[in-house]
């Protein structure tokens, strides 16, 4: 069995009295899209941040391409691209000078950087957008320029936090089909999402986290036959394994009173 | 909308106008470090916590400032000076409009860019009503300024010419010069923002972000030599103005804002008027009709903000996408360099060591020879203010910090990168002493040295600046600002302790050589150790 290119053990996080992550454990293997999938605040973005070596976890390891991302950073981050929920760059730079700035510091060659930029630029439909300080680009456009960022060095572990969140149809099937060949090469992708369909159609293995951690994970027959629930949707297994249905049912009760009531009568 | 409310809801968009112009122009926030919650570079959460505060209270701060800098003029005449009021309410005027302009640029640069409430625009209300909001939030960017420096210049006015008309005149000049001011901050904004970030960036763009920087060099400048001057240029105006139909006395009363202050001036000894008076009286009328049509393109201005962002980010393909690699160190001291310089307060920073060496130069210009004493004192000033540079350049990383952290950087590459810009930010002050040894002699050739040892003195002493603000945990709040102090003052430190050698080792020998090279030899260990100190690191 191949190494796990993503192998977190027990990640702890905790923002002063706040515990976001409580001794999460996952692996990512080679060829493989995992999807993170949970509710706002479960931790998924947290978890991305300690992998891409943005935070320290409290306590915990989390291991990539074979380096500890907080003892070893340097090698782990030359192995990652990252793409935040919000796009993070340097906003006053153009796109061009901020791929300036990441090519050097990655230390690649001139010439298949040319090569790939142009192409990304053209894939993400932003070469016009090249010369033009990034603060005053659209949102779409931002997040455009940051998957271009984390893919540009073609590394072997891809971190993506929402990324289909701004783009537009066009952009999506492209850094979808982008992430299809990443893993057809051995790649792995860490890809957080709360949107069942995405996760249902792009991951080949799911973990939901809920409070920290993560309550299950597999692939949708897998979560099925641990909620079981045959045949239900991922969005029917994630409520069934966080116990949200019957909080979603209480909650639409009380905005069916509030909200859909004839205030005539 | 009443007028009242729009009043009301505009002090909740002015205060979001000014924490975005704040968290905007991030670079501005370099003092605001004192207090902050990390000594980690700051993280975007801690960036708002900052912009909040300095928010908050820059404005007081600055309103302060303006009320000691408008009042200070009329000191000499408040303490008993014989002489009359115009070349001080001159002073006094283009001190506050240069500060009227200055603070303005910092905080309507949010308003050209978004406006300053974008949300409004989606609230059930009228087109004129938002417009209301956008005026009012524009009047507050100034209001406690404007009030409390023409208060105090009215005040002083009164207190020393004992007129009441004259009180008038001064309230009537003090509003036209804020709204002047006001006026040229604003189009200043537009200019810089729209056609320089919101447009391709370009040749003519480059020649704008120059030609801006120097005019933003010269009124900060302008600032600085009016108050160093002050004791010298009070007096000589005032005998110029009081001098009757002088030419040159009629060309001044020409110029703004002597034509205001000769106006006060001669409405307070109210006898016959000189021709210079006359002059200045009808320059006066015609400088109120500017101030009258400033204002009126002002508020047009703020008022069409609500149409949403007025900056255009332009169309056209660009078909070349290549980008250019370097070494790690450079391509980090060319990142900073860039984003520092997209903001005009922070890329006249990168002027500033060379132009206060140029100032300690123009001041000893009567001396004959460039002496030792006067190439110490230029150099080592011009260190000490080129050390604010590590602090403008670890805030201006701002949010886009945390791309930087995602990439294999190691800490010293930061560090090396941040201590080699503000190194070669500080050559050209060198430049400036060795320019000068070309047009005098030199007392002690062997001075020559000196701005070698203090070039590599300005290397260590960011080393060890940029070191000691990116590597240590703080403990607890009390201890924030002494901390951050005790982390200036040890860059301070690094610069003045070789030009402390050289002092020591000329009292004890009288040997200028070996004085300057025993102050090379120190530097050169500083910068060694400090080397060494974030190699380790």
């Amino acid at each position: 069995m191949a190494d796990a290119l993503i192998e977190a053990h027990g990640l702890t996080k905790t923002y002063g009295s706040f515990r976001a992550l409580k001794g999460l454990d996952l692996r990512v293997m080679p060829s493989e899209i995992y999807g993170l999938l949970g509710p706002n605040g479960a931790g998924k973005t947290t978890t991305l941040r300690i992998t891409a070596g943005l935070i320290e976890p409290t306590a915990g390891s989390v291991v990539v391409s074979g380096f500890d991302a907080t003892k070893d950073p340097l090698h782990a981050k030359a192995r990652i691209g990252y793409v935040a929920e919000i796009p993070i760059l340097y906003e006053s730079l153009t796109p061009r000078e901020l791929l300036d700035f990441e090519c050097s510091v990655r230390a690649l060659a001139t010439e298949p950087v040319n090569r790939k930029a142009h192409q990304l630029a053209e894939a993400f439909e932003v070469t016009s957008a090249f010369d033009t300080p990034i603060a005053t680009l659209s949102m779409g456009t931002k997040q455009k320029i940051a998957i271009i960022a984390a893919l540009i060095h073609q590394p072997p572990v891809l971190l993506l936090d929402e990324p289909l969140n701004s783009l537009d149809a066009r952009s999506s099937r492209i850094l979808k089909e982008l992430l299809s060949l990443h893993v057809q090469r051995g790649g792995a992708v860490l890809f957080s999402t709360h949107v069942m369909e995405i996760a249902q159609r792009l991951c080949s293995r799911i973990g939901i986290i809920f409070d920290g951690r993560i309550v299950a994970e597999g692939d949708l027959n897998q979560l099925r036959a641990r909620a079981g629930a045959k045949d239900a949707t991922l969005e029917e297994v994630f409520m069934k394994l966080t116990n949200e249905a019957s909080e979603v049912e209480n909650t639409m009760r009380m905005l069916r009173e509030s909200f859909f009531v004839d205030e005539d009568r | 909308m009443k007028t009242a409310d729009a009043w009301r809801l505009s002090a909740i968009t002015y205060s979001e106008m000014a924490f975005k112009s704040i968290l905007q122009n991030s670079s501005n926030m370099w003092w605001g470090s004192f207090g902050r919650g990390s000594s980690e570079a700051p993280g975007h959460e801690d960036l708002v916590k900052r912009a909040l505060r300095i928010a908050r209270f820059d404005k007081f701060i600055i309103t302060a400032f303006v009320i000691v800098a408008a009042g200070a003029p009329f000191l000499p005449q408040a303490l008993g000076a014989s002489y009359g009021i115009s070349a001080s309410v001159t002073l006094s005027l283009a001190v506050s409009f240069a500060l009227v302009v200055l603070y303005g640029v910092q905080t309507l640069s949010s308003f050209v860019t978004s406006g300053p409430s974008p949300v409004l625009s989606t609230l059930p209300l009228m087109r004129k009503d938002v417009s209301l909001v956008n005026l009012f939030s524009f009047v507050r960017t100034g209001d406690y300024l404007v009030v409390g420096s023409v208060a105090c210049q009215v005040f002083f006015v009164l207190l020393v010419t004992g007129s009441a008309l004259s009180g008038l005149f001064m309230l009537l000049a003090g509003a036209m010069n804020s709204v002047m001011g006001v006026g040229v901050a604003l189009w200043l904004s537009s200019v810089f923002y729209r056609s320089i970030l919101g447009s391709k960036q370009g040749k003519l763009g480059g020649v704008m972000r120059l030609a801006l920087l120097l005019a933003w060099g010269v009124v900060v400048l302008g600032i600085g030599v009016l108050f160093a001057a002050a004791g010298y240029l009070i007096p000589l105006v005032q005998s110029v103005l009081a001098s009757p139909n002088t030419l040159t006395g009629s060309i001044l009363s020409l110029v703004y804002p002597f034509s205001l202050g000769i106006s006060v001036g001669s409405v307070a000894h109210g006898v016959a008027l000189s021709l210079v008076e006359g002059v200045a009286l009808g320059a006066t009328v015609g400088y109120l009709l500017v101030a009258v049509a400033v204002s009126r393109w002002s508020m047009i201005s703020v008022s069409s903000f609500p149409e949403g962002s007025s900056i255009s980010t332009g169309g056209g393909r660009v078909h070349d996408t290549s980008v250019s690699l370097h070494g790690p160190v450079a391509a980090y001291s060319l990142k900073d360099l860039r984003a520092a310089s997209a903001n005009l307060p922070s890329a006249f920073l990168f002027t500033l060591p060379a132009f206060e060496t140029l100032v300690i130069l123009l001041i000893r210009a009567f001396l004959p020879t460039l002496g030792a004493s006067t190439i110490l004192v230029a150099m080592t000033l011009g260190g000490i203010v080129s050390l604010i540079l590590p602090l403008v350049l670890v805030s201006s990383e701002g949010g886009g910090f945390d791309f930087a952290k995602t990439l294999p950087l190691r800490m010293r590459t930061i560090v090396f990168s941040k201590a080699l810009m503000t190194t070669v930010v500080f050559l050209p002050a060198a430049a400036v002493v060795y320019g000068e040894s070309l047009l005098k002699p030199l007392t002690s050739p062997s001075s020559i040295l000196i701005p070698l040892a203090s070039i590599l003195a300005v290397a260590a002493a960011s080393l060890l600046e940029v070191r000691l603000f990116l590597g240590f945990a703080p403990r607890g709040r009390v201890t924030f600002a002494l901390q951050e102090f005790a982390r200036m003052a040890a860059g301070a430190g690094a610069v003045l302790l070789p030009a402390a050698i050289y002092v020591a080792v000329y009292v004890l020998t009288f040997n200028h050589a070996l004085a300057a090279g025993v102050m090379v030899v120190a530097s050169s260990a500083e910068v060694l150790a400090t080397t060494e100190f974030v190699r380790q690191s």
